[in-house]
């Protein structure tokens, strides 16, 4: 088992990195009200994590013991019916799903399939904790309408059920559905957190770590954990008695994008923009976000830009990557930046020739 | 003729089968231009109208009949009184047929219109003479004649006939008996009623005349008819794409023809031949004709000659010696004919002309009528297999017109035609060996009644060439395009037809006609006959407003890209700028060519896509910039209408073709490709997903609720795959490793147990570039399960991944199945409760280890080593309700089913004693053990067998056996059954 998921933290008391979150979810909990909650901030930082230990702090460990379920549900749309076919992981007191990856018709799983969820109300023998909670993941990438039908739901069957939602950026949620859910921002870790991560588990794998690398893993992360939690057992891999300068070996995606970036400078003609149209319909191809790439490239790029040029180039990369988000073809948008830059390097170049 | 044919021999038989079984008489020798060949018919037509023209008092009636004469029966009719009359006066014999010839109009003429004529040919009915008003008219004797009721006189000519050779040519029997051919009482009763029918018609004659002057109207032809081709030399199309259609048709002969026509006895074809040779030759003398009629003489000589019967077997002759000549050939390779291009061009024009000069008789199938594919496939086998029984026995070629029109509709033909080519193809490989002739000859007899190969040419015409669907057809047919005729070839022709029809034109003005038409033809001549028609004269300024609309049609995707990519020639430029004010000016042409097309988003995908292929000169890149924005402005704008349904936004999408079109035309000729590589993007994104996903699912959902498809590439995969293969992994035997490596190996081995990550063996597909690969590239290379490396694979770049060698690999592979199948076990015992659960999943997993288990036969095949772990990984899915002591078992059972093949597959007869958990098993088992029983045959075993065989199992194990893979399956299941038996006696 990977170190990510070996010291996943189990329970809200073991949490490492968002403690005061983590507390104040357990005295939410405890307290037997909880609202809707919506989970949001940056991959890596411990959304999911978070809300599994809520859960396990809701229902005790039988929340652990999960089945999946892949099932097809026949939905009447009007005079025809749909299939929709969806994977679900189940526990006697919730639910998990996804139902962005019914792409657009993720309203029908939104309007018929979680409202059928919600619906049925546990039976528990106790009376106790007579809810039971259904996990949405991406919320983000639900389309407006799913969206719009899900608030009715939230409000009609919250009397016996619990929506966790978790996206990574709250502003593609709809403003009503944020105003009914009880909002948690998961930051990203800072690079402290991280290091004091890394080296609690080195102290369980009883690991020599010098000092000083922990903090370089940290700083190349992006201050993502679990990018840092793997690249910390990659080196651990690769070389055991850790040296100081070791090597933390790299993204491949990041990489191949540093190739682009220089194949960007080193010449700006429509041909060159033709090559690194192909390479960047690679990244896309292998499910890399095109915003990612665009962020990644945009870095890359100032690295080797000139001082002059940073903030023309900065301003050009956030106004394509707006109409980026707003459009539907991204790779357009990326090559808009791309050639965008181009032409403004080739201004500079030209303009320094003059001087 | 001086089309391009190759062979002689087919000239000629093209000659002579096209006389034989047409009836014009339009053989002239090669002619450069069909104007001048008609220009010659009208001359002949002139020419003869002082001398011979009918009865002055009704010429409308006489040029009408010629009319109808000439639409019925086709020409010959009146060519051949033409020719006639022109010759007339050389000699005498020829006034025999000029008799025939009126006769011929006289016949052919309907009784109404033919009311005075009959009127005064109550004397000409007497002789079989022609009948003129005036004496002048006639050069010869004459007799004068009067009408017994109105007192008209006529006058009547008399021909000196030899009544032998008229008989001959008129089959008509002639009464010895007297001058007259009927007795003169049926004469007079025939006049009585005339006059009766006259006086009738006198008493309601102010109706008729109100109704006169409308009729023409009526019955005027469109011009465009009027005016079509009828040969293929008048075809006014692409002489190439002419040619080759042709070409094409007659490659069917051997086919058509050739099976078709009995061969006619070699006697009576000398017979014939010598007979027509022996008329042309006494004509040609006799009659000093040029040259260049020659042919036609001999042909209407011939025809007149021979009776119908006697026409048809020569033609069948010719048509016989063609065949013997050209055996060799068969039909051609391409069975369907795809004629597209723009409407107007002559399309269907071109496939009917060209059809009747080959023989055939067309059978059109058109938009009109039913084109579901049963009725269709109805009609193609009646085409294909029936002869006509009437007098027309000609082979029919079926022309399906606008066969792209609907969508639905043309589907069926489609797929009928698709069906028939390819049993034609099956019934072709199946006997190529055979001697290839004969071969047909058979199949076409045979197949013909079954399945129906095709055995008729079949031309489809179809205006876009990229219909969707047209793809199957495209694909097998031979295309040919159809490319816009010269405009100075649509000019003359348009102006032959307005001298004809006395209208005034210009030729700037046609020109700029047939420009504005863009060379469609029908709508130069639909326009023409409307000015005519409003007493206009076409107007060179004023096209614009006179022509009554710009052609509305959508071109195809690539023809706006070129459009938008091209500059317009600057020639044209300056002709249309003539033009002035009326033409539209670039903007607004292209707008209106996208937005006739409309399908903005293909069209700004094809600009992306080809934009940075065209060669303009941009050394501030700054042009690329703006046509790239805008490009993401058109995108923004699709996005925004399709999210907001506010479809009126869409009038603003063309501008933005614009744009690019202001920014990067050029003159050269772009190179245009249809955009795919979104398209290609789009799907093989969606595939990568749905490999994560599926991979995903079969992780433990503690460890997979934690993945996402978005972030998995972006954070995890270059760690993961670092960590998977570890550099520091020496490739030894396990137990060679010291502590600290295996207590490595065993965390990597759990990682990927937890991830359920495997090696499968895969045919590589050779990387020779890639160093790390050559000690592995012998057959076959051991990957990973889900092919998660793949998703570090960037083209063109190289990745610093450290690859095990394959001994690790394998060593891998079999541990980690080991390890897998403990675990699910441990996790059994430690969770009874979980039961139900995992049963769920074992239930799933029956299906999947199906699919599996086809692979894992074929792998076997090619690799022994993998099979093991492979079956193992399947048998894992039934495992786990087993208990923990027979795991050790689960890596012995392959070798030890060997041994096994006596043993029966007990678990049929087990009783349903021991516990619940058998039933499940024998449900699952009933498949496998279906299969097995042809392979193992069933024998009873008594229970205290079954403990010696659980040593056979340990001494086995290194035996490397293997059986074939659903007999390992079963034997698993079943030695499990009995383990859990065993186990549990012992218990």
């Amino acid at each position: 088992m990977l170190w990510v998921d070996k010291y996943r933290p189990k329970t809200l008391d073991n949490v490492l990195v968002h403690q005061d979150v983590a507390q104040n979810l357990k005295k939410l909990v405890t307290e037997q009200d909880c609202p809707h909650l919506l989970f949001y901030g940056p991959s890596g930082s411990g959304k999911k994590t978070l809300i599994m230990a809520v859960i396990r702090q809701m229902f005790g460990p039988s929340a652990e013991k999960v089945k999946v379920e892949n099932k097809t549900w026949k939905v009447e749309a009007g005079s025809r019916t749909i299939d929709i076919e969806l994977t679900t992981l189940s526990s006697t007191n919730h639910v998990e799903l996804n139902p962005s990856d019914a792409g657009f018709q993720d309203r029908y799983i939104v309007q018929e399939i979680i409202k059928e969820m919600a619906k049925n109300r546990p039976i528990d023998t106790k009376g106790k904790k007579g809810y039971k909670v259904l996990v949405l993941n991406e919320v983000d990438k639900l389309s407006r309408e799913a969206q719009h039908s899900l608030r009715r739901t939230m409000e009609k069957y919250s009397a016996y059920c619990r929506l966790i939602l978790c996206c990574n950026s709250s502003s593609k949620v709809t403003e009503a559905i944020r105003s009914r859910c009880l909002n948690v921002r998961i930051n990203a870790p800072t690079e402290e957190q991280i290091v004091n991560v890394l080296e609690f588990i080195g102290k369980k794998e009883g690991l020599k770590i010098p000092s000083g690398f922990t903090a370089r893993i940290a700083e190349k992360s992006n201050r993502s954990l679990r990018r840092a939690i793997l690249s910390f057992e990659t080196c651990r891999v690769q070389q055991y008695p850790f040296t100081s300068n070791q090597s933390i070996p790299p993204m491949d995606w990041e990489e191949y994008i540093s190739e682009i970036a220089s194949d960007i400078m080193k010449e700006q003609s429509p041909k060159r923009l033709y090559q690194v149209r192909l390479k960047l319909y690679e990244l896309l191809v292998n499910c890399i976000p095109p915003e990612i790439v665009l962020k990644r490239l945009l870095y890359e790029l100032l690295k080797k830009l000139d001082i002059e040029l940073k903030h023309e180039v900065c301003h050009w990369a956030a106004y394509y990557e707006h109409r980026m988000r707003l459009g539907q073809k991204a790779i357009f948008h990326i090559e808009g930046t791309v050639s965008g830059e181009k032409n403004r390097a080739l201004v500079k170049l030209r303009q320094k020739a003059w001087l | 003729m001086d089309m391009d044919i190759p062979l002689p021999e087919e000239l000629e038989f093209l000659e002579a089968n096209y006389n034989a079984h047409e009836d014009y008489l339009d053989l002239e020798p090669p002619e450069p231009y069909p104007d001048e060949d008609l220009q010659v018919e009208e001359e002949a037509g002139q020419s003869k109208s002082p001398s011979s023209e009918g009865p002055p008092s009704s010429p409308g009636v006489l040029t009408n009949i010629q009319k109808r004469s000439r639409s019925t029966d086709g020409p010959d009719a009146s060519i051949l009184e033409d020719a006639g009359q022109s010759d007339e006066k050389r000699s005498r014999t020829v006034q025999a047929e000029v008799a025939q010839a009126d006769e011929d109009w006289l016949r052919y003429s309907p009784p109404e219109e033919s009311d005075p004529m009959v009127e005064e040919g109550a004397g000409a009915v007497v002789e079989e003479k022609l009948v003129w008003r005036y004496a002048s008219e006639i050069d010869g004797d004459f007799i004068p004649v009067t009408a017994p009721s109105g007192g008209d006189r006529a006058y009547v000519k008399i021909n000196v006939v030899d009544k032998e050779e008229r008989r001959k040519k008129l089959g008509v029997i002639v009464q010895s008996g007297g001058l007259i051919l009927e007795p003169i009482n049926v004469l007079l009763q025939k006049v009585e009623q005339e006059a009766f029918t006259k006086a009738l018609k006198a008493s309601s004659g102010g109706q008729s005349d109100t109704i006169l002057p409308e009729t023409p109207a009526v019955h005027e032809q469109l011009w465009v008819d009027k005016y079509a081709p009828s040969t293929f030399t008048e075809l006014l199309s692409d002489e190439q794409t002419n040619r080759e259609v042709l070409l094409w048709l007659k490659q069917w002969d051997s086919c058509v023809f050739g099976s078709e026509v009995k061969s006619t006895p070699a006697d009576v074809l000398s017979a014939l031949r010598r007979h027509s040779s022996t008329v042309q030759h006494r004509k040609f003398s006799d009659s000093k004709f040029p040259s260049k009629n020659r042919g036609s003489r001999w042909n209407k000589e011939d025809f007149s000659h021979s009776s119908d019967v006697d026409d048809k077997d020569t033609s069948k002759g010719i048509q016989d010696l063609w065949n013997k000549k050209s055996r060799s050939t068969g039909p051609p390779e391409q069975k369907i004919l795809l004629l597209c291009g723009p409407p107007g061009l002559g399309k269907t024009t071109l496939a009917h002309v060209a059809a009747k000069h080959c023989g055939y008789r067309v059978v059109e199938v058109n938009a009109s009528d039913d084109r579901s594919s049963s009725v269709i496939e109805a009609k193609i086998l009646d085409v294909v297999q029936m002869n006509s029984v009437t007098v027309d026995s000609r082979p029919k070629c079926l022309v399906i017109d606008e066969i792209d029109g609907a969508l639905g509709d043309g589907k069926g033909a489609v797929e009928v035609i698709l069906k028939m080519v390819s049993a034609d193809r099956k019934s072709d490989l199946g006997k190529e060996n055979v001697s290839k002739e004969e071969n047909r000859q058979r199949t076409s007899t045979k197949k013909g009644r079954k399945i129906a190969p095709l055995l008729r040419p079949v031309i489809c015409i179809c205006n876009d060439l990229y219909a969707p669907a047209l793809r199957p057809l495209r694909q097998i047919a031979k295309v040919h395009i159809f490319v816009q005729p010269t405009v100075s070839r649509v000019v003359s022709r348009l102006k032959h037809i307005c001298n004809k029809e006395q209208m005034k034109t210009s030729s700037i003005a046609l020109t700029g006609l047939a420009e504005y038409t863009e060379c469609d033809i029908r709508s130069c001549l639909n326009t023409l006959q409307f000015l005519n028609k409003k007493k206009e004269t076409l107007n060179v300024l004023e096209i614009g407003s006179q022509v009554v609309g710009r052609k509305d049609m959508s071109r195809s995707a690539f023809d706006i890209w070129k459009e938008i990519f091209q500059k317009r020639n600057i020639k044209r430029e300056r002709r249309s700028n003539c033009r002035t004010q009326s033409t539209p000016s670039e903007f607004e042409f292209l707008h209106s060519l996208i937005s006739n097309r409309g399908d903005y988003d293909l069209i700004v995908d094809g600009i992306h896509e080809n934009i940075l292929q065209l060669h303009y000169h941009d050394p501030l890149m700054q042009k690329t910039v703006k046509c790239l924005s805008s490009l993401g402005v058109s995108d923004l704008l699709h996005q925004h209408i399709m999210r907001t349904q506010q479809m009126p936004l869409l009038v603003y999408q063309p501008a933005i073709a614009i744009i690019v079109h202001r920014l990067v035309a050029q003159v050269q000729k772009p190179n245009i490709e249809w955009p795919k590589s979104y398209y290609r993007f789009r799907t093989m994104l969606m595939e990568k997903t749905e490999t994560l996903r599926s991979w995903y699912y079969k992780i433990p959902p503690h460890i997979s609720r934690h993945l996402s498809t978005k972030s998995f590439v972006e954070e995890s995969i270059s760690p993961l795959l670092h960590i998977l293969s570890p550099s520091t992994l020496r490739p030894v035997a396990v137990n060679l490793l010291s502590d600290k490596e295996k207590n490595d190996l065993f965390q990597l081995i759990s990682t990927m147990v937890s991830y359920s990550l495997t090696y499968r063996n895969i045919k590589t597909n050779s990387q020779p570039g890639d160093p790390r690969h050559e000690a592995t590239l012998d057959a076959s290379v051991l990957a990973f399960d889900p092919p998660i490396n793949d998703f570090i694979n960037f083209k063109g770049y190289k990745s610093c991944h450290y690859v095990l060698a394959l001994a690790m690999k394998q060593v891998l592979v079999h541990e980690v199945e080991k390890q897998r199948i403990l675990r699910v076990n441990t996790g059994r015992s430690g969770n009874l409760t979980d039961a139900c659960n995992k049963e769920n999943q074992v239930h799933l997993g029956e299906d999947t280890s199906g699919s599996q288990a086809a692979k894992a036969g074929n792998a076997c095949a090619i690799a022994k080593n993998t099979e093991k772990p492979t079956s193992l990984s399947i048998l894992r899915q039934s495992k786990p309700t087993k208990p923990t002591i027979s795991s050790d078992l689960g890596s012995n059972t392959n070798a030890a089913t060997a041994s096994l093949n006596s043993k029966s597959s007990r678990n049929m007869k087990r009783s349903n004693g021991s516990s619940s958990f058998f039933d499940r098993f024998r449900k699952m088992n009933t498949k496998g053990s279906q299969n097995a029983n042809n392979v193992v045959q069933e024998e009873e075993t008594l229970a205290r067998d079954l403990r010696p065989l659980l040593f056979k199992f340990n001494e086995l194990g290194a035996c490397e056996d293997k059986p074939a893979f659903d007999v390992v399956m079963v034997f698993y299941i079943m030695v499990h059954l009995k383990t859990i038996y065993s186990f549990e006696i012992i218990m």
